[in-house]
C-alpha cells in the first residue's frame, strides 16, 4: 500500500494544480461580466442614451425577477421548449428511420445524397413562408422548421459515424458470436455516437435560432407564443427591460443546455464508453 | 490581471464612444429629419413632401426624409434622436408619453373607418371566434389591438380575453391571407386594405370602430415630434406645423389634385385614389379627438401605467383637442 501512496499523491497534486488553474480563469470570466455589468449600468445611468430605450442592468434584473414571479416569462420559456423537444423529438425518430434505410438501400442512399445536399444548407427560417402555406401559421409550422433544422445535421453526422466504425471491431464482434442486434447496441451506436453527438448539438443550436427567429419574425405561433413572441410583444410596448430579460433567458437556456445538459450527455456516453471522433 | 484591466478600458472606452456619443440636432440647427411614410392615412405627409411645405414656411430649411420599417422603429429612432417628425396610430403615441420619451402631437392626421373582417360566416359577435382561430392585425399595442381590446371588454367583459389569439402581420400580408382565405381567421385593418376586402365576396365586417369598439369618433394617426425638436429650432417646428395645416387644408379642398399627386407615391389609380379619398369616414384634420378615451381605456387595461385628465401633456400648444363624442 505504502509504495502506492506517492502516486497517489502525485497525482491528487496534479489535480489541484489543475484545479487552481480553472479557478484563476474561473475568476477572469466572472470579474469580466462584472465589469461589463458595471460599464453597462453606468452608461445607462449617466450616459446620454435614453434609460428607456438603453435601461440599466439593475432594471433589467429587477424586470426578470418580476417576470418570473408572475410566471410570464416562464410560460412563454415553457411554450418554447415544449415546441423545440417536440420538433427535435419527431426529427431524431425521422433521422434513426432515414439512416436506417439510407445504409441498407444503396439506391435510397443515392437519392437521400441528393436531398440532403438541396436541403442541409437551408436555415429552417427560410422556409417557413412556403410551409405556412402549406400548413397555416401556427405550431406546426414552427414544428416543421425545428424537424428541418434536425434532421439534416444529425443525418449527415450519424452517416458519416456509421462510416467510420473500425471494420476489424464488426468482425470481432461477428467472430465472438454476437448477434446482429447486439452488434448494432454495442459495437456500432456506441462507435458512432461522437458523430452523432455532434450533429445533436448541431441541431440544437440550428433548431433553438429557428425557433426564436421564428416566433419573432411571424409573430404568434400558439395558444401562448413563445419567448421570441414575448420579445417582440414586449418591444411594441416598450417595455425594453423585459426585452433584455427576454434575452437573458434565451442566453441561459443556451448556456445550460450546452454547458450542463450536452456535458451531462458526453460524460455518461462518449467519455465512459471511452471513443472519441 | 494587468492585461485584463487594459481590456477592460478598451471596453470602456468603445462603450462610451457608442453610447455616449449619439449626435442630435445642435441648437438653431436648420435640419429636420422626417420619417417617410405611404399609405392613405399618411396623405398630408406625402403631400408635404412633394409640395415641399417645410421648405415653404421655413428658408433654407434642411428637410431629409428617412425610410423606416416599422411604426416601432419611428418610434424607437425618435427615441434615440435621429429621426425628429414621424407619424403612428394614437395607442403607439400614448405607450411613449407613458415611458416619458418626451414626444407629444404637433398636428392630428386623419379619423377612418378601421374594423374587423372575417370570412367565416357565423361569426356575428366576438363570441362566435373560436379558440382556434387566428386574428392579424400590425402589432401588439396597435391602434387595431387597442380597438380590437375595447369591443372585447364590451362583448366578453374581458379586453385581453383574445390577446392570445393575436397574430403580427402587415397590412398587405393580413388582406392577402384574408382574402385567400389562409393563415388567418379574421384581420383587424384600416384603409385601403379594409375596403379592399369589403368589396371582396364572402368577406363580412364583423366590429366596425367608431360603431363598435370606440363608440364614437376618434383621430387614427398623429404626427408627433420630440421635445429636443421643438426647443432646439421653434421656428423651424412652426413651419412643419403650418405645412401639416396646409397639407391638411389642401387635401380637403382640392380631393381631385391630391388624389393626382398621391396616387403616384401609392402606387395606384388616381380614380381608386379619389374614391378611398372621398369615402364616408375619412376625414383630414389636424385637431386631434379622443387621444383621452384611449389613454384611460389602456390604463384601465394595464396597457399603459397611468393616464392624465390634461390634454396638454399629451399635445403641443399650437392645437386645440376635441373631445370625444
Amino acid at each position: 500500500m505504502k509504495e502506492i501512496n506517492p502516486d497517489y499523491k502525485n497525482h491528487s497534486k496534479i489535480r489541484l494544480a489543475l484545479s487552481s488553474k480553472n479557478l484563476r480563469e474561473l475568476w477572469i470570466k466572472i470579474g469580466f461580466i462584472v465589469g461589463v455589468m458595471i460599464i453597462w449600468e453606468v452608461i445607462a445611468r449617466f450616459g446620454r442614451v435614453s434609460s428607456t430605450l438603453f435601461p440599466p442592468i439593475s432594471t433589467i434584473g429587477i424586470a426578470l425577477w418580476d417576470n418570473i414571479i408572475t410566471g410570464e416569462i416562464l410560460e412563454h420559456l415553457l411554450y418554447s421548449l415544449y415546441l423545440i423537444f417536440i420538433g427535435i423529438g419527431i426529427g431524431i425518430v425521422l433521422t434513426f428511420i432515414l439512416t436506417v434505410l439510407y445504409m441498407i438501400y444503396k439506391p435510397f442512399a443515392n437519392i437521400l445524397d441528393i436531398v440532403i445536399s438541396i436541403m442541409h444548407p437551408l436555415p429552417g427560417i427560410a422556409l417557413l413562408p412556403i410551409i405556412m402555406l402549406i400548413v397555416g401559421l401556427g405550431a406546426k409550422a414552427i414544428v416543421i422548421v425545428i424537424i428541418q433544422s434536425v434532421i439534416w445535421p444529425v443525418m449527415v453526422n450519424s452517416i458519416a459515424g456509421f462510416r467510420s466504425i473500425p471494420i476489424t471491431q464488426v468482425e470481432l464482434g461477428r467472430n465472438i458470436g454476437m448477434s446482429e442486434l447486439r452488434l448494432v447496441c454495442s459495437v456500432m451506436i456506441p462507435n458512432a455516437f461522437p458523430h452523432i453527438f455532434a450533429g445533436l448539438k448541431i441541431a440544437w443550436s440550428r433548431s433553438w435560432r429557428a425557433l426564436i427567429g421564428a416566433e419573432m419574425i411571424f409573430g404568434a405561433t400558439g395558444l401562448v407564443g413563445g419567448l421570441g413572441w414575448y420579445i417582440y410583444k414586449k418591444r411594441y410596448f416598450l417595455e425594453i427591460p423585459d426585452v433584455f430579460a427576454g434575452l437573458l433567458v434565451i442566453v441561459a437556456i443556451g448556456i445550460i443546455v450546452e454547458e450542463v445538459v450536452m456535458k451531462q450527455i458526453e460524460k455518461r456516453t462518449i467519455v465512459k464508453w471511452g471513443v472519441t471522433v | 490581471m494587468k492585461k485584463s484591466f487594459v481590456l477592460l478600458v478598451i471596453v470602456a472606452v468603445f462603450s462610451m464612444f457608442i453610447f455616449g456619443g449619439c449626435a442630435g440636432s445642435s441648437p438653431e440647427s436648420k435640419k429636420v429629419v422626417v420619417a417617410q411614410q405611404y399609405g392613405l392615412g399618411y396623405a398630408p405627409i406625402m403631400v408635404i413632401q412633394e409640395k415641399k411645405l417645410i421648405e415653404k414656411y421655413y428658408e433654407g430649411a434642411e428637410v431629409e426624409w428617412v425610410q423606416l420599417g416599422s411604426g416601432g422603429a419611428i418610434r424607437e429612432a425618435m427615441a434615440a434622436g435621429t429621426v425628429d417628425i414621424g407619424s403612428m396610430g394614437v395607442p403607439p403615441f400614448l405607450i411613449s408619453w407613458d415611458k416619458e420619451l418626451g414626444f407629444r402631437v404637433i398636428s392630428a392626421l386623419c379619423r377612418m373607418p378601421l374594423g374587423l373582417q372575417t370570412y367565416h360566416e357565423e361569426i356575428e359577435t366576438l363570441g362566435d371566434i373560436t379558440p382556434d382561430m387566428k386574428i392579424a392585425l400590425p402589432s401588439p399595442g396597435s391602434i387595431q389591438h387597442i380597438l380590437l381590446s375595447m369591443a372585447c371588454e364590451k362583448q366578453l367583459g374581458d379586453p385581453t380575453a383574445l390577446d392570445d389569439q393575436i397574430i403580427a402581420m402587415t397590412h398587405p400580408d393580413g388582406a392577402n391571407a384574408l382574402i385567400n382565405k389562409i393563415e388567418i381567421d379574421a384581420h383587424y385593418t384600416s384603409p385601403p386594405y379594409i375596403f379592399m376586402e369589403l368589396e371582396t365576396e364572402g368577406i363580412h365586417q364583423v366590429l366596425d370602430a367608431e360603431e363598435d369598439c370606440f363608440e364614437g369618433p376618434f383621430t387614427f394617426l398623429v404626427t408627433i415630434s420630440t421635445e429636443k425638436f421643438k426647443e432646439s429650432n421653434p421656428e423651424l417646428f412652426t413651419a412643419v406645423a403650418d405645412a401639416l395645416d396646409e397639407a391638411i387644408v389642401w387635401i380637403n379642398e382640392n380631393p381631385d389634385e391630391a388624389s393626382e399627386l398621391l396616387a403616384e407615391g401609392m402606387d395606384m389609380e388616381k380614380d381608386e385614389v379619389y374614391k378611398q379619398l372621398t369615402w364616408t369616414g375619412v376625414e383630414f384634420s389636424k385637431n386631434p379627438e379622443g387621444m383621452l378615451e384611449f389613454l384611460d381605456f389602456m390604463k384601465e387595461s394595464g396597457y399603459v401605467a397611468k393616464t392624465t385628465d390634461d390634454v396638454s401633456e399629451l399635445i403641443w400648444d399650437n392645437l386645440d383637442y376635441k373631445e370625444a363624442n
